[in-house]
Formats: structure tokens, C-alpha cells, sequence
């Protein structure tokens, strides 16, 4: 199989992390003041925009309506500029789709919905830029975009990437390597209770080596916890500072 | 660590430019894997020796362009630079690349990797504007730069770069870093290592004349990669490997297929490649994508005999059935080793014009083309043989370029034959190193050897219990199996002890005699010397279970049944032995028949102890025996092929130098010890594969094909036997009854083709195979693997580890640690099938050289020698294929010459030349001249003249020539038995070379010194019984190609040029 070697004898990878290691993550909430809640991240290269509007009464078919929980809302949307060639068609086609799918599931997994019956919550993320673990990075945005909307949720979502190389677990993905040819597996993970709110993996994969990539992944998501619980104290005490004054 | 981001162009999938960013990450803690280092890195695994003079880093274009100069293991101290090596990976590919990394990971090369471009301070990020390589070359000289800082400038460090700039750039910079080109590193830091020198003068040379080559295109462009690769998945070009045929290497190659991805199911052989056009740059071994050609192109394959040089005429008239025939589009992966060529003489260098600095030299393999290679020393080099490596091969270059490596000595000399032998089978056998024999053990006078307390606490001692003995042939000096037996207290159960020498307590895994051993996977036998697999204070000492000393052991225990031999309880594990007696089996076997025999270890006891020993010991051989019937009867059952029996072995002897050690009369207890060991073969396999159901090493046969026996079947019909080759079962019950009462040798030849028709025992790992396909075919057993052993087979130690982790799961709770997976077991097993091939390769090509040698200083037609009985055993269009077995050697016989002149049989039965005819039928050949007819039959004795027809540039050969067709009469009573022949024949070869060589001059060459200790030492120079039965039983004297329906023609148009 000709390509890159994703994993060096000496354990680097192709951008000089190590397997477990997370690439660099960097976000801020409320970046927008007129939605309800709204954040950005950074994994590495992967921007998104992450904005919630709701709980608010149910807008359209009024037949979507749940007389005992909210209805959550998703759409996921690429920047035409996000990846190295100009995208065509920035939302609606079946990739797309089919992520704000799984974003749905994820969020009605975590969101307490049945504390707003007959109401309906919008969450809209945006890539800016993509650098593989598009999934992921959408997660956890819209997760600091929940929190900053005031929205009770069960615990953080974090979502990370792994994948399998070489009998190795490599944590966090970028794009060349999610396009190298191996496994993937996107987890979205309730780090404190350690619930799994969505696992995806399209590729095959022995049976044997399932745990140990599962394992890999949930590690990297509680590592993300972390950062994500630490953006949200800095954004409160910030938030706290300025209301005092 | 510190993100940065790093901007690459690429191109993406549709060909358009892209700028694609990249993160980089960089961290402080970068380790050095150095033995100096001060600061706390953290070097895990191979580490940079501190006793080199100074580090050296190459510079991108050095490891791109000299790497081969790097493989001196007198080099040390070699920083490679990760820029460096991604950049050799970039542009010289995937192979280079992993010839970079296998030097990386070679602990007997003193050289890392650091990858500096992790490295938060000696990262360089690219400047906008600056070309890749000046980018390059800053990189790894801020790496250098950084490297010596790293360790406190306690060592200098030389860059070394093919750049002029960067040299006048950077030399003043910094105190402690040089840099200079690497030809000044090589003059004056290694000025004694000329070899070092010449090769990068050859590589430097063959670099610039592939600059200045002409335009002119000889061979039609390969494809580029994405069109094969979409081509072989939708099935316009074929993916396969190419064969050239050996004895028409100009004009026929095949390609074999890669498994049975092939969807056009109408090709169910071989593509037949015509001509060098079609090959298109094609070397042998390659993998190639082949486009076929059309219907109405196709050819077929020539089956007449052929010398081989250059006859073009017999072509047409002699062709089979048309064939599928292709072309080569491309070459998805080149398989290039090292070759042997030789130079030409003086008279046709300069005949080959203008340029005179380019020469074309002649591999000693057939199958490869001439190689054009520049080069200084011509002229010193002629006659010789030198080991060259191939570089490149243009489209506007008729042959391959090359550049020398090592020069090995002048041509038809006996070490120069030998190590051009090696060399061809890949085989690389350098004396053990400082470092491989200071992990041994020390064993002298005034330091014996002592087992450890420890290991005395933990293992079971059966010094005192059992009566532990051994039978091996006379003079074996590494003796790895013993045997006991002895009836448990009760005396309802008797218990059968295998006991195997440990080599695994002293060869621990990873350690530099483990890896050693590993890539040499068996002891080499050649005709006149051994190539150990490990050091000999193990394997003629520590290991070798020998008389009267304690060692250590791993032991298989069964206890049987006392009456019906059942199997009731088995044990496996760890002892303590000592051997009392060493006996051999003429020794053994007179003891048993209950003649009046002397046993060395009785000899100064008194005669009441002796006898009473003396019992014991032949009660022991008494039981042994019996179970050992026992056994071979219940094999028997089942199927197991009866080539156990001697004439096999004789027949086996035209490629191994066995018989000579073979005693004439067959030992019953011979096959008493081989069918112990087949059980504790077996046993342990069963053990392994039950505890490791996915990773362990086994040993299978797989059941022939059935068209592979269409030559057996019609020989024998032509005798009026008939094989039936359903099952094993069958065909050892019909091969039994072929039996001609007037001519034994029917019947050995007749094995002999069953023997052909075989494929071989391979290594295999249990994850890779279905349960069904774990058969062994040969011994009929549905599990065997080889265990007894360890002292000269890599296999066996692998097979021992797996079954101490197995008994440690067993016993302590502890989770086993890794073991290797699936799939490096199965790479690994690959690994030494390939070696074993060499290794028998090897063998059967020195045999043949010493045969060569044997008759070179006899004239033919005075000689008594040289004048032989022959057998037919196959018939071609314009000869015959005959055995002869006073030597053991197979060849072709022609009955018709170069002037088309057939064979004329008269009266007296001698033979002379005429003009005439020849009618092939499948089991006869007639020769029609004028006057009469002669028919030659199958199984016919002729008298042949043995002649050796030299070869500049290749081995020379035996030339079979037909003087009359009856049986020959040898003159005078004292014809030499064929068994002795070949020992005699080796014997003689090797005096001759060691007077030649002393009368020469008085050189101090390794070759008369050698061939004396190999004499005296003598180990295993005839393997014990056991062994020669296994290789019997592996069946793997042939080479994988003759399997092949196709190939058995072309390979039996042996003995060509």
C-alpha cells in the first residue's frame, strides 16, 4: 500500500504528535450577542462556528410539536472555503445531511428536552475551515453554544476521532490522516457518567481491536472535557466580572 | 508543545495545485538516543555508541544518493536527520526508504534517527523563496548544530553534504561542527576503508553518466502507477511476478499470478513474455503489470533441449501449443538484489568502443541481463567477480545501469565460487560479532560453565531419575535431541521423555544473537563447510546436550499405557538432563541385535557394574523400539508416505551431499529415533496450536496438485505399473508395489518423480490458514510443526517460546505477555521459508560446483571416472533426460548436436554421429538414420561420458555424452560404491584446492584453514539421521518453479551451457 507513513518507527506522527496526544484546542462562547448562545473552536486546523437559538415555540409545521419534550433542530453547514479546494455547495447535500442527523441524535441524547415540552431548540454550526474530525469539532462547539444559551444538559458532549494504525490507536485525527486509508471512529461521549451519545465508524475493523480503539477515543474525549470545562469557568469568570462592575 | 503550521503545495486527485496547511507541532523533549546525552532524554531502544571518534550527519542528497555507503558497519555513529530521510523517501521511493529504516533498526549498525523536525530549537521553518534543497540543507545542519550543543560539545559532530555552497556557507559557523563533502569524510576520517571509498566513487560515477545519457528510446514507456492500478482492478493488465526462463533468458519470461484476483477465467496458466521488447525493462523477480496481446499473436512455449547460447534456429518447428502471450506496461515493484557478475577480459572492453568507461558485464545468473556499470578499475577487475547493484533503467538505455559494491575475487576460484553462491542466494553470513559473542556464556578451562541455582530450583531435575541417552551419527557434535524411557512405579505406564536442548535460556529474545540468527533462519550447509546458525560455544557446547555434562533441556513426557501404548498424560516444560550415554547408531543398532558391542562410557567399569548398566540400557532401546513401531504403525494407518525408505534417500542425494554419511545398510533404529521426534513434533504442535489457536508457527504440506503426477503415472505405465495418486495412502501403497525385481533403480526413480511432483513443507502461522489446511501431507499428521532442532533452525526456537508461554498461561494466573501477532508470525515464517530455499538452494548450486571440479583436471576420454551408467528417466524432442548413479547427478543427453546430426547406434553398441531423424513418443525416442533405427526406452541403461564444459561468467557445468546404449561395464573389480563417491569426490576436490593454493603463494587465505577446521569439527557436516529423514520428509530439494507444470519442461532442460 504506497502513501505516507502516518506513525514513524520513533512513534511521531505526521505533524509530530505522538498517538495519544490531542492537537491544539482553542475557544471562546458568546461570540454573537443577538443568538441565545453561540461559541468557537479551534481542534488544530478544524474551525467551527457553533450558534443555538431556543428554546423557543415551535416555528412552521406545527405537527413536529412534542407535547412532553423539545424538539432540537440541527443543521450543519461547510464554509465554500473551508477545505483546500472551493466547495460547490455550502449546505443540503447528503454528507451534510446526514451529519446534522447525527448531531440531532447527539444533542436530544444530552439536552434535558423534556424540561420544554412543545418547544423547539436550533442549533446551527458552521465549518470554517476543515481539517478532518469535522464531526467532532461541531460536537463540542455546539456543546459551549448550549451551555452559553443556559440550556440544562445531562454533562458536556465531547466528541473526539481515533483511529487505527498499525496496531496503534492514534487519538484526534487530522484530514491526512483520516484520508490515509484507515479506520475512523467518531465518539461523542457523557465523560462523567462515561455515557456513549453516538459512535459512528464507516470502515471495517477486527473485532479485537474494537476495545482498544473505543478505549483510545473515550480517553481523548475526557481530555477534551477538560479544555472544555475550563473554557466555560474562564467565560463565566469573565462574564461575572463584567456584570459586577 | 508549541503549534506552528507548516504550507505545503500538493496536487490534489483531479491534478489541480492545491495549498494545503498543515500543523506541525514541536515539542523540547526530543530524544537523542545518544549515549552521552546529559540532558534526560529518554532513549529507548538502539542507542548511539559513545565510543565513536565523532558523530556524522548526512546531509539529504547524501542519503538520498550514497545510503549504500552507510551499510559499512565500521561507520559509526550516523545521525540520520528526519528531513533527510523523508526527503530519500520522496524521491527515491518506498524501497530506498525501507532500506533506510532496516539500517535504522539493525543494532549492528551504530547509526538513529533523530527527527529534528519535531525539535522546538533546531526546526527550521522554510523560508519564503528558498528551494527545497537549500532548505533542506539548513535543516540538517541547524540539526547538527543543535545535536552538539544537545551533548555539551563533548563530541564533534561532521555534516557531511554533496553541496559546494553549503559547505563555503556553513563551515566557519559554528566551533564544533564541520562540514565537508563526503568524499573528504570518507579520505580522512576512514581512510582505511577503501571499500567504503570505492563504492561511492562507483556510485558517484554511475550518477554522473546517467546525467549525460542520450535520448534515444529503446523501450516503450511504462505506464504511470494510477493507470496500472486501475487497470489491474478492472482486468486489462494482469498483476504477477516475471520468471525468465533460465535456458532461453533472451527470449522467454513468465508471469505467474498474484492469487486469484484474475476474473478472466480462461487463463488458468502462465503468460508467456516474448523477447526483451515485450519484457520491457522487466527483471527477473519483478512485480509487472502485463497487458496480453492479441489472439493471433499468441505463441508457444519451446520444449527441445537447448544449450542455451544463442541457438535461435530449432525455434519454430519445436513449439507447444499457443500460450497466452503479453506485454510488460508497467512495473508495480522492482525486486532487485544483489548480483554477481563478471568483468570482461581485456580484448572486449576495449572492443566495445568510444566509451571506454562504461562497461557491460554479465550477471552469473542467467536470467538477468548484462549490466552496464562505469567504472576506473576495469582493468584490474578483469576475470573477477564483483557483487554490482542495480541503479536505474531508462527508456533510452538498452541495459540497466549499475554500480559495483564489493569486488569478491578472480572467477573459477573455489572461495570466489563459494561466495558467489551466497551472494546469489541472498545469504549473508558474517563472522558473529564482538557484541553477538559477548552475550554468550563463557565455557573454558578456567572458567566452566555453571548452571545457575536458580534455574536448578525451577526446572525438573531428571539428572538422577531417568536414564537419558542419545543416538546421533558418529562424531555429532551438536547433539539437540535425547531420548528416555522407563517404565513409572506400578508398572502399568511407561513413560517417553523427548528431551531438546534449551537454546531459548541462552538466545533471549531481541538480544543481538536472537536477531542474528533470525535473518540467517537455518545453519547453511554447503558441500565443503557450515555456516552456523548461532555461535559455537552454543551449538557445539552449552547446547549440545552432550555425554555425561548437566544442561539444561526442554522435555516432552508421555506416559503410555503399558499394553496398548496409549497416550494417558502428557507433560511439558523446563529440565535439568544429563545424558549418560552418547551412542550412534551402528553402536545402538548392534546393541539391540544383541551382538557383543563396546559402549565408550562403560569401558572403565568393572564387569558385574558393566553388565548390570549394560541391561538397563538395552532394556531401555528394547522399549523405545517398541513404542517407536508402535507409532510408525499408527502413522501408517493414516497415510504417511514411505519415503523414509533408503532409496529415497539415495535419490535425494543428487542435490545433497548426504549419502556419502549415509551408511549403506537402512537401522531400524534410525527410524525408532526419527518417529520420536515426529511425535514430539507432533505433540508440541498439538500443545501450541490448542493454546494459541491464531499465532502459533506450524509446519504444513499441502497436498500436490494431481496433474503434476501425469510423468509419474506414465513412467510407470511404461513399466507396467500403475500409481494411484487419490491419497497419500494410495499412492505409498502403489509406489510399495512398482518394484521391478530385475532393476532396483526403477523404483528409486519412480520416487524420485513422486518426490518432484511434491510441493514443499512450509512454515506457516495458525491465523493465516483454515484448520484444514494445517495437514501434512507427507506424515500424514493433521498438525506438526519442528521442535527438536533449535540448535540449527530458527523455527524451532520460535516454536520453543510460544510453548513456554503457552505452559506459563497455564500455570500462574499472570497474563502471557505479547506474543507476536498473526501477522508478523506469518511475515517471519515467510522469512525462513525463504531462507530455507537459499539454504537449499545454496547446497545443490555447491554440490554441482564441486562436481565441476571433480572431473575438470579428468580427460574424458581417458578417464575411467568420467565414464558412467546412466537411466532415462524422461524423454524430450531431441534428447533425453538420464540419472547416473555412481554420482548422483541428473543431466540431459542430446540425440541430436548442433549440426543436426542425430545419434547412430551400431552394432557393438558404441555411438557415433549420422544424419537422420528422431520420432518422440511419450515413452520412448527413436533415432532413424540411414541403415537402422534405434529406440531408447524409459528406464533404459546407457554408458554417458562425463565431460565439464567451463563458463567464463557463470558455473561451469557437466555435459553428459552418449558413448553406448548398453548397461556400463566398469572395469576391474573396485568400483567405488555410490555412497562413498560423493564423499571421496568432495574430499579430493578440496585437497586439490588446498595444494593449488599453497603452491601459488603463501597467501594466508582463509580457504585451506577453513576447510581443515570444517573437517575436524565435523558436527554436522552429515546432519544426524533425524534430520536428513525431515528433509526427506520436507520434500524441498526442488525449487518452487519446478513444481510448476510449466516450468518442469524448461527446467528439465537442465544442464545447459
Amino acid at each position: 500500500m504506497a502513501g505516507v507513513e502516518l506513525l514513524s518507527d520513533q512513534g511521531y506522527r505526521l505533524d509530530g504528535r505522538k498517538a495519544s496526544e490531542l492537537r491544539k484546542v482553542q475557544a471562546r462562547m458568546g461570540v454573537f450577542a443577538q443568538a441565545d448562545g453561540s461559541a468557537y473552536i479551534e481542534q488544530g486546523n478544524t474551525k467551527a462556528l457553533a450558534v443555538v437559538y431556543g428554546p423557543h415555540e415551535v416555528r412552521g409545521s406545527r405537527s413536529r410539536t412534542m407535547h412532553d419534550r423539545a424538539v432540537i433542530n440541527c443543521q450543519y453547514s461547510m464554509a465554500t472555503f473551508s477545505t483546500a479546494e472551493r466547495k460547490r455547495r455550502p449546505h443540503g447535500d447528503r454528507k451534510s445531511s446526514e451529519m446534522s442527523l447525527h448531531l440531532k441524535q447527539t444533542f436530544e441524547a444530552a439536552v434535558l428536552t423534556q424540561l420544554y415540552p412543545r418547544s423547539q431548540i436550533d442549533i446551527y454550526v458552521k465549518i470554517l475551515q476543515s481539517d478532518g474530525g469535522n464531526y467532532s469539532a461541531c460536537v463540542n462547539a455546539a456543546t459551549l453554544a448550549l451551555v452559553d444559551a443556559g440550556i440544562p444538559m445531562r454533562d458536556y458532549v465531547c466528541a473526539c476521532t481515533a483511529g487505527f494504525v498499525e496496531d496503534t490507536p492514534l487519538a484526534d485525527l487530522c484530514h491526512a490522516e483520516e484520508s490515509g486509508g484507515g479506520t475512523t471512529l467518531a465518539l461523542a461521549l457523557l465523560p462523567r457518567s462515561r455515557h456513549i451519545a453516538l459512535v459512528q465508524m464507516d470502515a471495517r475493523l477486527h473485532q479485537d481491536h474494537l476495545d482498544m480503539l473505543m478505549e483510545a477515543a473515550a480517553e481523548a474525549c475526557r481530555g477534551l472535557s477538560k479544555v472544555l470545562d475550563g473554557v466555560v469557568r474562564q467565560h463565566l469568570q469573565e462574564v461575572s466580572v463584567l456584570t459586577r462592575d | 508543545m508549541i503549534k506552528t503550521e507548516k504550507v505545503l503545495h500538493l496536487k490534489s486527485s483531479r491534478g489541480h495545485k492545491v495549498r494545503v496547511v498543515r500543523e506541525h507541532y514541536l515539542r523540547e523533549h526530543v530524544p537523542c538516543y545518544s549515549a552521552l546525552c546529559q540532558a534526560g532524554c529518554q532513549n529507548e531502544g538502539k542507542v548511539l555508541s559513545g565510543d565513536a571518534t565523532h558523530y556524522v550527519v548526512p546531509d539529504a542528497g547524501v542519503v538520498r544518493d550514497f545510503l549504500e555507503v552507510f551499510e559499512f558497519r565500521e561507520l559509526q555513529g550516523v545521525v540520520f536527520t528526519q528531513t533527510a530521510c523523508q526527503a530519500a523517501q520522496h524521491s527515491r521511493g518506498r524501497r530506498h526508504y525501507n532500506r533506510l529504516r532496516s539500517l535504522l533498526k539493525d543494532p549492528r549498525q551504530d547509526c538513529i534517527l533523530f527527527a529534528n523536525e519535531f525539535q522546538q530549537y533546531s526546526y527550521q521553518p522554510r523560508e519564503k523563496g528558498e528551494s527545497q534543497e537549500k532548505w533542506q540543507t539548513r535543516c540538517v545542519y541547524h540539526a547538527a548544530v543543535w545535536y552538539y550543543n544537545h551533548l555539551a560539545g563533548m563530541k564533534p559532530v561532521v555534516m557531511i553534504t554533496e553541496d559546494g555552497e553549503a559547505i563555503a556557507e556553513y563551515s566557519s559557523l559554528n566551533g564544533g561542527v564541520y562540514v565537508i563533502s563526503t568524499q573528504e569524510y570518507l579520505q580522512s576520517f576512514w581512510p582505511d576503508l577503501q571499500a567504503a571509498q570505492e563504492l561511492y566513487s562507483s556510485i558517484s560515477q554511475a550518477l554522473q553518466e546517467r546525467e549525460s545519457e542520450g535520448t534515444e528510446k529503446e523501450y516503450a514507456e511504462h505506464l504511470p502507477a494510477e493507470i496500472l492500478e486501475a487497470g489491474i482492478k478492472s482486468g486489462r493488465y494482469i498483476q504477477g511476478t516475471l520468471n525468465v526462463n533460465k535456458h532461453k533468458a533472451q527470449h522467454e519470461a513468465f508471469v505467474r499470478f498474484e492469487g486469484t484476483t484474475n476474473k478472466n477465467t480462461e487463463l488458468n496458466s502462465d503468460v508467456l513474455i516474448c523477447g526483451v521488447k515485450h519484457r520491457n525493462r522487466a527483471v527477473h523477480g519483478d512485480l509487472v503489470a502485463v497487458e496480453l496481446l492479441l489472439r493471433n499473436e499468441w505463441k508457444g512455449r519451446t520444449i527441445a533441449l537447448t544449450d542455451g547460447q544463442g541457438e535461435e534456429r530449432a525455434g519454430e518447428e519445436s513449439q507447444s501449443q499457443p500460450m497466452p502471450t503479453g506485454r510488460v506496461v508497467g512495473i508495480l515493484q522492482r525486486n532487485w538484489r544483489d548480483y554477481v557478475v563478471t568483468f570482461p577480459p581485456r580484448e572486449e572492453v576495449q572492443s566495445q568502443g568510444r566509451n571506454s568507461q562504461r562497461i557491460l558485464v554479465i550477471p552469473w545468473d542467467y536470467r538477468i541481463p548484462k549490466i552496464r556499470i562505469s567504472t576506473q578499475q576495469a582493468e584490474a577487475l578483469q576475470d573477477h567477480r564483483v557483487i554490482v547493484r542495480l541503479d536505474s533503467w531508462e527508456s533510452t538505455s538498452l541495459y540497466p545501469n549499475g554500480h559495483c559494491v564489493r569486488v569478491l575475487g578472480k572467477a573459477g576460484e573455489l572461495e570466489t565460487e563459494i561466495q558467489t553462491i551466497l551472494v546469489e542466494n541472498c545469504i549473508s553470513v558474517p563472522s558473529f560479532s564482538e557484541a553477538q559473542l559477548r552475550e554468550m556464556p563463557v565455557n573454558s578451562s578456567e572458567q566452566p560453565w555453571q548452571m545457575e541455582p536458580s534455574e536448578v530450583a525451577s526446572r525438573l531435575d531428571l539428572r538422577d531419575t531417568h536414564l537419558v541417552f542419545s543416538i546421533d551419527p558418529k562424531g555429532c557434535e551438536d547433539v539437540d535431541d535425547t531420548l528416555s524411557v522407563r517404565v513409572l512405579p506400578g508398572g502399568t505406564r511407561l513413560e517417553l521423555g523427548v528431551h531438546i536442548a534449551d537454546v531459548t535460556h541462552f538466545v533471549k529474545e531481541g538480544s543481538l544473537t536472537d536477531l542474528e540468527a533470525r535473518s540467517r533462519a537455518t545453519t547453511y550447509y554447503l558441500a565443503d563447510r557450515r555456516y552456523d546458525m548461532l555461535p559455537s560455544v552454543l551449538s557445539a557446547d552449552l547446547c549440545s546436550l552432550l555425554g555425561g555434562v548437566d544442561r539444561y533441556a526442554m522435555s516432552v513426557l508421555w506416559e503410555l499405557d503399558m499394553q496398548s501404548l496409549a497416550v494417558c498424560k502428557v507433560w511439558y516444560g523446563r529440565t535439568l538432563i544429563r545424558s549418560s550415554y552418547q551412542l550412534h547408531y551402528e553402536l545402538a543398532q548392534s546393541l539391540l541385535n544383541g551382538e557383543q558391542a563396546e559402549v565408550p562410557e562403560l569401558a572403565h567399569l568393572d564387569a558385574g557394574e558393566r553388565d548390570r548398566k549394560l541391561a538397563e540400557l538395552l532394556q531401555a532401546l528394547e522399549t523405545l523400539t517398541r513404542v517407536a513401531r508402535h507409532l510408525r504403525a499408527q502413522r501408517d494407518k493414516g497415510g504417511a508416505l514411505e519415503l523414509e525408505g533408503v532409496e529415497v534417500r539415495a535419490q535425494l542425494d543428487d542435490s545433497k551431499n548426504i549419502t556419502a554419511l549415509v551408511p549403506k545398510q537402512p537401522l531400524e533404529v534410525h527410524e525408532t529415533v526419527a518417529e520420536c521426534m515426529i511425535y514430539a513434533n507432533h505433540w508440541v504442535a498439538r500443545k501450541i496450536q490448542g493454546t494459541f489457536p491464531h499465532q502459533a508457527l506450524l509446519r504444513h504440506h499441502p497436498p500436490p496438485r494431481q496433474e503434476f503426477f501425469n510423468q509419474l503415472i506414465d513412467s510407470a505405465k511404461a513399466r507396467g505399473f500403475t500409481v494411484d495418486i487419490r491419497s497419500n495412502k494410495a499412492l505409498a501403497d502403489s509406489l510399495d508395489r512398482a518394484v521391478d525385481p530385475r532393476d532396483p533403480e526403477v523404483n528409486r526413480l519412480l520416487r524420485m518423480m513422486a518426490t518432484q511432483a511434491m510441493s514443499n513443507a512450509l512454515y506457516f502461522s495458525t491465523g493465516s490458514c483454515s484448520e484444514e489446511q494445517y495437514y501434512h501431507y507427507g506424515l500424514a499428521l493433521d498438525r506438526y510443526t519442528h521442535f527438536t532442532s533449535p540448535i540449527r533452525r530458527y523455527a524451532d526456537i520460535i516454536v520453543h517460546r510460544l510453548l513456554l508461554t503457552a505452559i506459563r498461561a497455564e500455570t500462574e494466573e499472570e497474563p502471557s505477555k505479547a506474543l507476536a501477532s498473526n501477522k508478523e508470525l506469518q511475515e517471519l515464517a515467510q522469512q525462513i521459508n525463504t531462507k530455507n530455499r537459499a539454504a537449499q538452494q545454496a547446497q545443490k548450486q555447491s554440490t554441482e560446483l564441486f562436481q565441476c571440479l571433480y572431473f575438470k583436471d579428468k580427460d574424458p576420454q581417458k578417464d575411467e571416472r568420467c565414464v558412467a551408467d546412466a537411466i532415462v528417466y524422461a524423454i524430450r524432442a531431441n534428447g533425453m533426460l538420464v540419472f547416473v548413479p555412481r554420482y548422483g547427478l541428473k543431466g540431459a543427453v542430446y540425440l541430436k548436436n548442433r549440426d543436426n546430426l542425430v545419434i547412430n547406434v551400431k552394432q557393438d553398441g558404441s555411438c557415433d554421429w549420422q544424419t537422420g531423424s528422431l520420432q518422440r513418443y511419450p515413452d520412448r525416442i527413436s533415432s532413424c538414420t540411414g541403415s537402422d533405427t534405434h529406440t531408447f526406452n524409459l528406464f533404459d541403461h546407457i554408458t554417458v561420458r562425463i565431460s565439464v564444459e567451463p563458463s567464463r561468467c557463470h558455473t561451469d557445468s557437466l555435459c553428459l555424452e552418449l558413448i553406448s546404449n548398453r548397461p556400463h561395464q566398469a572395469p576391474g573389480p573396485r568400483t567405488p560404491p555410490a555412497g562413498q563417491g560423493r564423499a571421496e569426490l568432495v574430499q579430493e576436490v578440496v585437497r586439490l584446492a588446498e595444494e593449488a593454493s599453497l603452491q601459488a603463494e603463501e597467501v594466508k587465505g582463509r580457504r585451506p584453514k577453513l576447510s581443515k577446521e570444517e573437517r575436524e569439527f565435523r558436527q554436522s557436516r552429515g546432519p544426524n539421521l533425524y534430520s536428513l529423514l525431515q528433509e526427506i520428509s520436507e520434500l524441498a530439494l526442488l525449487d518452487p518453479s519446478a513444481c510448476q507444470a510449466l516450468e518442469t519442461e524448461a527446467q528439465v532442460c537442465a544442464t545447459s551451457a
